[in-house]
């Protein structure tokens, strides 16, 4: 019964329509259930209606903007005010011209009069900002420096993501909680390397004298291999010594640095999500024994090793992504647990040789290194036969000399 | 097999090859299409369909890879332009639709009077690119410190991007009037622009590659010189213009499905070939996606030969739809357009839908990121599982005529948004509860999507011929289409839209995402950038089944409406007979 009713529909649908329409009621002619036809015909009587469709439409139209407007809309500074009366410095969103930032007290931006060029700060120092939340700068382009407020005690991994222009982050001293070391953030006991600025290179250019160079098209060149001051630029700019005390590396801690060398401490037990993350530069990491003749001024580290150091546990997901221009990774029989996609994207082809990290070096057997948790893909992979094979990892193995 | 059935199957071949050999240069009775033209359909579309997919992988929006990688454009800055564009924009459409839906013939002195205010547009928009009027800002004044600090932007640079719009705009209406009254009747109201475009189109994809704007190291002067270039770029079309004829192809209802469901679907193997071709010569490439070749060698050279091959066949494919000769057509002033798409029910009953919708406005696009950043597939493997989920629609699309007439749109339409839902939710699922095993959370959502993509495309066939139909009523209502008048239900959903739509992007900006899309490899971040957005989908999918409950809109009275619509061709094309008219472009079916 059901059947035949769907096929019944089916028939209505299909049967040819004939309508006897005489010419004169072609643009008149109504179907039944349908509306009637309004064509040729002027809206006369249809005053009141053109009011309000106009009315409404006007309405709509500047509700839209105004709602546009005021979401797009972003003050220079946000805070959330927190349950013990201070504020969480939440969002940061750069007028263009504001190039060194304090985060201490709540503060509001407004244009200077006599200096259109600048932002007027103002702060309300009965407001203390305690702590910095996550992506409260994000992509800035202007921000050079930071300074932190005594009063801070929490900044989280991700406060400063991608800030482009960023050269220096510096603590006031009496902060109890975090300390910097030469533009570089810690936590106060320099237990945690917390942020390397993306644009650090240019800071200490400056400062070692190392003048800029600009190219045709008003680009800054820096020194390469070959050239005779790369030597000196390369100690003073591109090579970085994480300090002795660090037991971690922290999330996204040195992404996008302009460095060829980190030298780590043996002592290091972690490096952090992103920790170490598209260093386009970076060719080597050391690892150095800490003791008493380190002198971190002239460089001289004493015992040098090649690679990852002994007694590192915990290797983050992708904290070595895409560090195309490293060759060497040796991971010590201490690492316990490495992420996902740790090495992605650190060996490619070119010219259909292989480069990067064509092999990782473990320094366990196969039997020990079951014991170590790893991620999905935690190994670099290549392009083989138009699918991605893993490199080799070669088990026992000894770390290369230096 | 039993020997009965094997007969009959060779029968029925037998009889479907005698009825293409017989219809191949004229249709039979009752239909209108012959089966050379589906031939045409093909590659035509085919080719067309290819074309356009290609160019999205340029679009002036934070979802291209572009946009975000090598121009690096801060996310909120779209939402800035989109506002300083808006005032304009709604006062550019009035004009526009008013054009469209009178094919672009206007009364004389109105047509002048709309070019005189077009070509004074695109001096004003002109002078402000190439001159600096910022010094004539105040910069202490509370507007001009408003905009230096909106992101990405200063005063100096809207002001650029407000010439830029203004510039685009006259550009394209005076385009628009010129093109149509010198190709629609001749090449009709779905495909002439391509005749117009796609020169410039291709000269304009290339330029995209090789103009070095994403070197300027100023973001606001980058983005007010992107903003140009793109405008330029969308001066010219290159849509799915072919596939948009198809869908008026026929008056005969079941005709128009067969041609949506065989050589429309056959046509798009064209793109999936492309869509397996296209990653594996990227991943070859040295940075692969990041590479600035994929938009100097291989986006445009595709395109070009797509083109190419698109305007060798368009002249073959036309569209049939029973209208009177342009000269003899009816004038549709203000009014009629505005008050004759309000009386169209069930355009108003898409509009609801398409408002409820709007809650996924500012969305990434999360099968991109599942497959870049959760999977970080590329290469051969990427081009694969998006041939397989692509390829899972294929089989039921084939299935579409049978499906169309045993459900009704109403029943389609309101199990599609369910089954979106359930997906969607299924999705956040895994994500949420399975995120750190990539290959088990991978695998259901690859299943999901594998369905997801089944149960898409039959409605997405009933969907197209529900716009069709629709505008075929309100040509019944009005005497013409007003496809663009019916724009005017954007401007009362306008509100809702853009305070809903602003929701998603200020969420996914809390969450870390901007110019720089390697926030999404950071585990926590990228989860809920593409869990939460997704939920609120969710909740939309289910709102959407609440309108389709109103559509009685079924084949009966859609035939009823094209026998309508013939009598008024044959009647009208008659009389302009007899008074002596010359006539072209009236279709009488």
């Amino acid at each position: 019964m059901k059947t035949k009713s769907k096929k019944e529909k089916t028939a209505v649908a299909e049967e040819p329509i004939v309508l006897d329409i005489p010419e004169e009621e072609i643009w008149t002619y109504q179907i039944e259930g349908l509306a009637a036809p309004h064509i040729n015909k002027p809206y006369k009587n249809y005053t009141l209606k053109k009011i309000v469709f106009t009315l409404t439409i006007i309405i709509a139209v500047s509700l839209s903007m105004f709602f546009t407007i005021r979401t797009v809309q972003k003050d220079t500074f946000e805070y959330e005010p927190l349950a013990n009366n201070t504020y969480q410095f939440s969002k940061f969103s750069n007028t263009g011209n504001i190039t060194e930032l304090d985060i201490d007290y709540v503060t509001t931006a407004e244009v200077d009069k006599l200096n259109p060029d600048k932002a007027k700060i103002i702060k309300d120092e009965t407001k203390v900002v305690t702590e910095i939340r996550e992506y409260a700068l994000n992509c800035d382009e202007a921000v050079q420096v930071i300074n932190i407020g005594k009063d801070v005690a929490k900044i989280d991994g991700k406060a400063f993501y991608s800030c482009w222009a960023l050269q220096r982050i510096e603590v006031d001293e009496d902060n109890p909680y975090f300390c910097d070391v030469d533009g570089v953030l810690y936590n106060k006991d320099k237990t945690k390397l917390i942020c390397h600025p993306c644009d650090r290179d240019t800071y200490l250019s400056e400062k070692y004298g190392h003048k800029p160079v600009f190219d045709d098209n008003g680009q800054r060149t820096f020194p390469v291999e070959g050239d005779k001051e790369f030597e000196a630029y390369k100690r003073d700019v591109l090579t970085y010594i994480v300090p002795s005390t660090v037991e971690t590396i922290g999330e996204l801690a040195f992404n996008y640095a302009y460095l060829q060398e980190i030298y780590l401490p043996e002592g290091l037990k972690r490096i952090e999500t992103l920790g170490i993350f598209e260093i386009p530069l970076l060719e080597n990491i050391y690892s150095y024994k800490p003791n008493s003749d380190i002198n971190f001024e002239t460089q001289n580290l004493g015992e040098i090793y090649l690679s990852l150091p002994e007694g590192l546990e915990y290797i983050g997901s992708d904290a070595f992504s895409y560090n195309q221009a490293m060759s060497y990774v040796y991971i010590p029989s201490s690492v316990k647990y490495i992420g996902h996609h740790a090495f992605w994207d650190t060996v490619y082809k070119e010219d259909g040789n292989l480069k990067g990290v064509t092999q990782i070096d473990i320094g366990m057997s196969e039997e020990e290194f079951k014991n170590v948790e790893c991620g999905d893909q935690w190994k670099p992979q290549y392009d083989h036969m138009l699918f991605k094979k893993s490199v080799d990892e070669v088990f026992d193995a000894q770390r290369k000399t230096m | 097999m039993s020997d009965n059935n094997k007969s009959s199957i060779i029968d029925k071949a037998k009889s479907l090859f005698t009825e293409i050999k017989t219809h191949w240069d004229t249709p039979a009775e009752g239909k209108y299409v012959p089966y050379k033209e589906y031939k045409d359909i093909v590659f035509a579309v085919g080719s067309n369909y290819a074309g356009s997919k290609t160019l999205e992988f340029i679009t002036f929006a934070s979802s291209c890879y572009l946009i975000m990688h090598h121009y690096k454009l801060p996310y909120l800055t779209f939402s800035v332009i989109n506002i300083i564009n808006m005032p304009l924009n709604y006062i550019s459409q009035l004009i526009w639709w008013f054009v469209c839906d009178n094919l672009g013939f206007l009364p004389k002195k109105t047509e002048r009077k709309l070019n005189i205010v077009y070509i004074a547009m695109m001096i004003f928009g002109l002078a402000t690119i190439f001159f600096d009027f910022s010094a004539l800002f105040d910069q202490t004044s509370a507007f001009i410190k408003y905009l230096n600090g909106l992101e990405g932007m200063t005063a100096a640079s809207c002001f650029k991007v407000f010439g830029t719009h203004f510039l685009y705009t006259g550009w394209v209406g005076a385009r628009n009037i010129f093109w149509r009254k010198k190709l629609l009747p001749k090449y009709g109201r779905y495909k002439y622009s391509l005749y117009s475009d796609v020169i410039p189109k291709c000269v304009m994809v290339f330029l995209i590659g090789w103009l070095p704007v994403y070197n300027v190291p100023d973001v606001a002067t980058r983005v007010w010189m992107a903003n140009l270039l793109f405008a330029c770029f969308n001066v010219f079309g290159f849509a799915n213009n072919l596939e948009i004829c198809t869908k008026s192809i026929s008056p005969n209802l079941q005709e128009r499905i067969l041609v949506r469901s065989y050589p429309i679907k056959i046509s798009h193997i064209f793109n999936s070939i492309l869509a397996i071709i296209l990653p594996v010569i990227i991943g070859a490439l040295r940075y692969e996606w990041a590479d600035i070749n994929v938009y100097r060698f291989v986006i445009p050279i595709t395109f070009t030969a797509a083109a190419a091959i698109t305007m060798f066949f368009a002249g073959r494919v036309k569209e049939r739809i029973p209208q009177p000769p342009i000269e003899k057509k009816v004038q549709i002033k203000f009014w009629d357009g505005m008050f004759g798409v309000l009386k169209n029910k069930y355009l108003l009953i898409n509009n609801v839908v398409g408002l409820i919708d709007s809650l996924g406005n500012g969305m990434l696009p999360f099968v991109t990121i599942l497959y870049f950043y959760t999977f970080r597939l590329s290469g051969l493997p990427y081009s694969l599982i998006v041939a397989l989920i692509s390829f899972a629609g294929t089989p039921p699309d084939l299935l579409s005529p049978y499906f169309l007439k045993r459900f009704s749109y109403k029943q389609i339409m309101i199990f599609y948004q369910l089954s979106r839902a359930i997906g969607n939710a299924a999705i956040v699922l895994a994500i949420i509860f399975c995120g750190e095993n990539l290959v088990l959370c991978g695998t259901i959502c690859v299943v999901v999507l594998f369905f997801m993509e089944m149960t898409k495309t039959v409605p997405t066939t009933a969907g197209h011929d529900m716009n069709v139909r629709i505008a075929d009523y309100q040509m019944y209502l009005s005497g013409e289409r007003l496809e663009s008048f019916a724009g005017v239900y954007g401007w009362f959903t306008g509100p809702i839209v853009s305070f809903v739509g602003l929701i998603i992007p200020v969420l996914l900006l809390q969450y870390g995402f901007n110019s720089n899309w390697d926030v999404l490899f950071i585990d926590a971040s990228r989860r809920s950038i593409i869990a939460i957005p997704l939920i609120i989908d969710v909740i939309g999918f289910l709102l959407m089944t609440i309108p389709y409950f109103f559509w009685d809109y079924d084949s009966k009275k859609q035939n009823m409406v094209m026998e309508v619509l013939k009598r008024r061709a044959e009647v009208t094309e008659k009389k302009a007979q007899e008074e002596g008219v010359e006539v072209s472009g009236g279709y009488k079916g």
